[in-house]
């Protein structure tokens, strides 16, 4: 694992000291309402952020706004030093830097469980038909449901269809991975399946941004903790710090609701 | 109420019977006298029908058969037509078996157990198809056709049987069969000398504007249903005013105008003929409808599969044709088979302007000499009626299954 100093400002980061991802001064309105205001933040390469706050903070506006499934309105986001524009080529490479995993996991219904993973190797990877389908077999051993191959999605438990959403993602060779909420449409039982295979991605190595509600899952695995609230970045601190010396009202607030 | 008690359980099967009148047609005096009203009236219709039955005189129909079947096709030409059934029957073969082979390498893929359908099962889907194929037979007046058919049926079995022999690139690609076998049946009928359609006629026509009409304006409603959807204002408002205009009118409408008005608006002494005018005026207005069908599937699937879509990576158009589209279509199936369905009764309209189609011929037939003036339309448009309620009646079984079958893995 990578060092877990405390740091307070946002654009420093913990990992390998390079940087993944940047976001300078993000606004983003719907209408009239500011989902983001003013968003600074540096993700590391290999870091693993977990981003927590009430509900309506904005945190997935935020992580939704890195592979443009929001468009931000005023600020920059790089990628893997691709500056985010409205050119859609440039959308789409920054798109296959990153993988997404969802809280309602959005597997397709109509496609097994393995051509839902070849899909986007095969579409847009070009890869042949089996070395693709060699891939998600991999992957489905990395995520523990090789069994479930030839299935539908809608044959599955939850657990199983967000750790193969968790598999698609992979088989991009994402260099980020973001997950929004992953774990909050699963039954209590299913949640650790999940939070064992991200735990075991971040320790491979993988930079992650994670919006969870999971405090345990902040605690073992984040590099730092980011407080979001109203829109804003509150307070950004590595987990012990975060969760037994909270500096912000509004974190010590959220944290006294929560724990 | 009443209820059935332990002791009725087990009494005879005629007192049972007895209970069950009373207690569903006799238990109040209303529910009495209403029963001895309708069972009176419907004793009336049925004896009326029986003795309807009983004295009909078919002559009309065994003279026109061939109007019926065929229009005024020249008689010296038949035979072309025969090889366009035995075409059509090799393709549906060959085309049944590329099917059924793409299925079972699925399953095997699947480790599913492979969905053997026999014979029976065939029965049961087509039973309707086959008893009207009897009833036609039945009234021939020579055993030749019944002997044709029986060729067809097997050229189609063989073509079933020796489709094992296609080559694993064609059966891939199942789709070239019904595309070749369409060629194939249009150079049979028509190439080479043959008559042309605007003398085809008959029952045979409602089958052609059908089966014309829904692959030409199937991918023209689903352009067009994208278009609706276009980011581009032109590609949009322009989709937006062709269906609305086209569903604003009524089809009759369209068809005068084919018959009597394109003609004009077709630079040059080239004249398409009657049928590819009212053709091209089916087209147009059943794809307005397809493209609303269309619309509907597209707004069922959820945002968050585009958006699974997009963050693989894929470009908007893979995203609409592997991901959006593939469900859409499958949420409207049914609505699109009724559409289908409609088209092809529609068919009849054709009349309207002398297209001498079955409806058409069952009317005409009904003015001949030896038949005018005897009432004879209770005869032969109920006759006409059994064709379009045999296909509207297989089809919308055939959407049931397919429905079914798609369904795999719902969530």
């Amino acid at each position: 694992m990578t060092n877990r100093e405390v740091f307070s400002d946002a654009t420093q980061m913990a990992g390998t000291g390079e940087t993944m991802i940047e976001l300078e001064g993000v606004d983003k309105f719907f209408g009239d309402f500011q989902a983001l205001k003013s968003i600074n933040i540096r993700v590391g390469k290999q870091e693993v952020i977990v981003v927590i706050g009430p509900s309506g903070s904005g945190k997935s506006t935020m992580i939704r706004c890195i592979n443009r499934l929001e468009k931000h309105d005023r600020g920059r986001i790089t990628v893997n030093g691709i500056d985010l524009s409205d050119d859609i080529k440039n959308i789409q490479e920054i798109r296959k830097e990153t993988g997404m995993v969802f809280q309602q996991f959005n597997l397709f219904p109509h496609l097994s469980v393995i051509d839902n993973i070849t899909l986007g190797p095969r579409q847009v990877r070009n890869l042949p038909k089996k070395q693709a389908e060699d891939l998600a077999m991999d992957l489905l051993n990395r995520v523990q449901i090789p069994e479930q191959a030839q299935k539908y999605p809608g044959q599955l438990s939850g657990g199983q269809q967000q750790r193969v959403a968790i598999a698609r993602s992979l088989a991009m060779n994402p260099q980020v991975m973001l997950f929004d909420e992953p774990t909050s449409a699963l039954d209590p039982e299913m949640i650790k399946e999940v939070l064992d295979v991200m735990q075991e991605l971040a320790t491979s190595g993988m930079t992650m941004i994670v919006v969870t509600h999971e405090m345990g899952f902040a605690r073992e695995v984040a590099d730092r903790v980011v407080f979001m609230a109203d829109g804003e970045i509150v307070e950004v601190g590595s987990p012990e710090h975060f969760f037994t010396n909270p500096e912000e009202d509004r974190t010590k607030l959220f944290l006294s609701q929560i724990l | 109420m009443t209820t059935t008690t332990p002791q009725q359980l087990t009494v005879t099967r005629t007192t049972r019977a007895a209970a069950w009148l009373r207690k569903n047609l006799f238990s109040t005096w209303y529910n009495t006298a209403l029963t001895i009203v309708f069972g009176a009236f419907i004793l009336f219709v049925l004896f009326r029908l029986l003795g309807f039955l009983l004295d009909i005189d078919t002559t009309i129909i065994r003279v026109n058969l061939k109007l019926y079947m065929t229009g005024r096709f020249p008689n010296e030409q038949l035979e072309r037509l025969w090889i366009g059934v035995y075409i059509t029957s090799a393709g549906i073969g060959l085309f049944a078996r590329a099917i059924a082979r793409n299925a079972e390498v699925k399953a095997l893929d699947a480790g599913m157990a492979i969905d053997h359908a026999g014979w029976q099962s065939i029965i049961r889907r087509f039973w309707p198809i086959l008893v009207l194929v009897a009833i036609i037979l039945g009234f021939t007046q020579t055993p030749l056709p019944a002997l044709l058919t029986l060729g067809a049926a097997a050229i189609g079995i063989g073509a079933y049987v020796s489709g094992a022999a296609l080559p694993r690139a064609v059966i891939k690609r199942s789709w070239l069969i019904p595309l070749v076998g369409t060629v194939a049946f249009y150079l049979g009928v028509a190439g080479f000398g043959g008559v042309g359609w605007d003398k085809w006629g008959g029952f045979f026509v409602n089958i052609v504007l059908t089966i014309a009409g829904i692959t030409l304006a199937f991918p023209l409603g689903l352009m067009l249903a994208l278009g609706r959807r276009s980011t581009l204002p032109v590609v949009r408002y322009l989709s937006v005013t062709y269906i609305e205009f086209l569903r604003g009118v009524p089809m009759i409408s369209l068809l005068l105008l084919g018959a009597f008005a394109l003609g004009f608006l077709i630079p040059g002494d080239q004249q398409f003929s009657l049928f590819i005018r009212l053709l091209i005026a089916i087209t147009l207005f059943q794809s307005a409808y397809i493209a609303e069908v269309v619309r509907g599937g597209l707004q069922s699937v959820p945002k968050g599969q585009i958006e699974a879509g997009q963050s693989l990576g894929l470009s908007p158009w893979k995203t609409m044709r592997l991901i959006v589209l593939p469900q859409a279509l499958r949420n409207v199936i049914p609505a699109m088979v009724g559409q289908f369905i409609s088209l092809f009764k529609d068919t009849t309209l054709v009349s309207i302007v002398k297209l001498l189609d079955l409806l058409l011929a069952a009317q005409v037939s009904t003015a001949q000499p030896e038949f005018q003036a005897q009432g004879l339309q209770a005869v032969t448009l109920p006759f006409a009626a059994l064709f379009f309620w045999v296909g509207c009646y297989v089809m919308s079984r055939e959407s049931r299954r397919l429905e079914r079958k798609l369904g795999v893995g719902e969530r």
